[in-house]
């Protein structure tokens, strides 16, 4: 096909696949005083922020705004970290059955969620971590660890051992190998697996739904999903005002990091 | 929940200091033994607790008879053969074939297509950038924006009204027209990152033999058919692979945009085994959907686990 030919059909396609993009945007800008869904395809004007700060208000996106951008931002760091520690004592330290560890974590995600959110939220209630920020951060956390081991143990794999045998040599004790050699020079891999851990986590709904119910704890989305089931007392261009702030930040993450996300899944890949 | 998919390029790429990898069954242990286990031990605890240990309770449970109060008692295979005389659990079954067979045509499809046409295209970054926002959109959000199209008289029906159609079907209403219609809302999410992947995939072959494809004439449909099909086939399992796995845990979008209505026309397994559990308190049989959700789930991850294993014994 020729170059014309094909550039006319990705940006029509491009087109229709921004509509629903334009008509979000649109109709989260209209003011509850003056929309009606019988004109959801014009514009009438520009109160976005207003309904924002109206979504905010009402259901407590607020406060669900700052925890889940702590649970974003902790889990993967700790994961990423935790994830790094398996794949160097498998490569660098060459654990005794390593490949049997790592398949141990690794097989951690095979498995959908759906299995382990009851127990967990029994679990978490008898021990008090039911509603909770760090019930929330462990939990998210733990998710995170099977693929950042995993990618950090591709990584290492093409690390030479020559680089380990030199820091001991030197007189490195094996932490300081870890965090001053073998973590550093994995840094855009650690980025990769982050970028992809939190916008995981921001948009996570089964885990926020089961283990949490107070506005401080309660995840974004799951606040959002709250929104619209009783529409939370407000207005529909409130709610779709919400959704735009829910979804604002992982898009321009994405947009912005193409890519790491590319890295990150062609390393090992939702 | 995740998959595998290395291009070899990519990886020697990322690597930076590479070197041959070294067989697993030619390494000497080093003999720092007691820190390797002290680097392993918190992602394995981790692991160990929040994941395997709930995955091994919730299997328990599955044969028990549990509210939540006092203790689990057991019933054998009760609940399973509950879960398959129930009209709705099969009704949600088949919702969930549904959105397998779906998401493989529609995102894979289309996500295939477009990676092709942006293939060796400048600007092809920027045409496919339209295709990925919706990716880093959460379900729920594609939900709220889908609903809003969707209700009555709402953006779609307005717009059919123009051309002419003034008695649409009720799209979120009648079943399976539902499913049919989140499928294409998902789909609309899902394929940008498929577009990727295959994209991935298409700058990862080696540029010889598509030379002398081209030398030898081979161009559209049968470069298509006789060289990059076959090349990419590794990818296409793990896509597919993915896909399915995806589809059968379909959650959130329906939740947003049916709750499973009217009645349970629209539920999906994953939906089905959160009410039991969460909304009935009938902890064993909402363990035994997970665990059947499971068994499924781990059956179709075979597919791409497989493609990753075989690459693993090659090294």
């Amino acid at each position: 096909m020729s170059r014309i030919l094909r550039t006319t059909v990705l940006v029509v396609l491009g087109v229709v696949w921004l509509l629903p993009v334009y008509l979000l945007v649109i109709n989260a800008s209209k003011s509850p005083a003056t929309f009606t869904s019988t004109e959801a395809w014009i514009p009438t004007d520009f109160s976005l922020f207003a309904n924002i700060a109206d979504a905010m208000q009402l259901s407590g996106l607020s406060d669900s705004v700052v925890s889940t951008l702590t649970y974003a931002v902790v889990s993967p760091i700790i994961a990423v970290v935790v994830g790094a520690a398996a794949g160097f004592a498998i490569v660098a330290l060459r654990l005794k059955h390593g490949f049997l560890w790592f398949v141990v974590i690794f097989g951690g995600t095979v498995f959908p969620l759906q299995m382990v959110l009851l127990p967990l939220f029994d679990a978490y209630s008898r021990v008090g971590l039911y509603d909770t920020q760090v019930g929330m951060i462990i939990v998210y956390t733990a998710i995170s660890i099977p693929f950042s081991a995993f990618v950090m143990r591709n990584f290492f794999t093409g690390v030479a051992h020559n680089v380990f045998e030199a820091s001991v040599l030197d007189g490195a004790s094996t932490w300081r190998i870890f965090s001053r050699i073998y973590l550093p020079m994995a840094s855009s891999a650690l980025v990769a697996i982050f970028i992809l851990q939190a916008t995981f986590i921001w948009n996570d709904l089964l885990l926020g739904l089961t283990l949490s119910q107070s506005d401080d704890v309660r995840p974004i989305v799951t606040t959002l999903a709250g929104m619209q089931s009783t529409y939370g007392g407000a207005q529909m261009s409130t709610v779709l005002a919400a959704a735009v702030l829910v979804s604002l930040p992982t898009v321009v993450l994405f947009l912005f990091t193409q890519k790491f996300f590319a890295r990150g899944l062609a390393l090992g890949q939702y | 929940m995740m998959a595998i998919l290395q291009t070899p390029e990519r990886e020697q790429e990322v690597r930076g200091l590479a070197e041959a990898p070294h067989h697993p069954a030619r390494r000497r242990k080093t003999p720092y033994q007691g820190a390797a286990r002290g680097f392993i031990a918190p992602g394995v605890l981790l692991v160990a607790v929040l994941l395997y240990l709930p995955l091994l309770w919730t299997t328990f449970l599955s044969f028990t008879e549990y509210n939540g109060l006092g203790d689990p008692e057991f019933v054998g295979l009760d609940n399973y053969v509950e879960m398959f005389t129930d009209p709705s659990f099969v009704g949600s079954l088949m919702n969930t074939l549904l959105w397998v067979g779906g998401t493989l045509l529609i995102p894979v499809g289309i996500g295939l297509a477009l990676a092709l046409l942006t293939w060796n295209l400048p600007g092809g970054i920027w045409l496919r950038l339209p295709f990925l926002i919706p990716y880093a959109v959460s379900g729920i959000g594609v939900g709220v924006i889908w609903s809003f199209i969707l209700s009555s008289n709402g953006a779609l029906d307005q717009a059919l009204a123009v051309i002419g159609i003034t008695d649409p079907p009720r799209w979120l209403v009648d079943a399976p027209l539902n499913t049919f219609v989140m499928i294409i809302a998902a789909a609309w999410q899902g394929v940008g990152v498929n577009a990727l992947l295959f994209t991935i995939g298409l700058q990862s072959i080696p540029k010889e033999p598509l030379e002398a494809a081209r030398v030898d004439g081979a161009t559209g449909v049968r470069l298509f058919t006789s060289i990059l099909w076959p090349m990419l086939r590794p990818l296409t399992a793990v896509v597919v692979g993915l896909s399915i796995v995806a589809s059968l845990k379909t959650f959130d979008i329906v939740l947003s945009m049916t709750k499973g209505g009217p009645g349970r026309a629209s539920e999906t397994l994953a939906l089905t085994m959160y009410r039991e559990t969460f909304v009935n308190s009938d902890y064993g049989l909402g363990s035994a959907i997970a665990v059947f959700l499971s068994i499924v789930t781990l059956l179709a991850s075979v597919l791409y686990l497989r493609q990753q294993l075989s690459k693993k014994h090659e090294m």
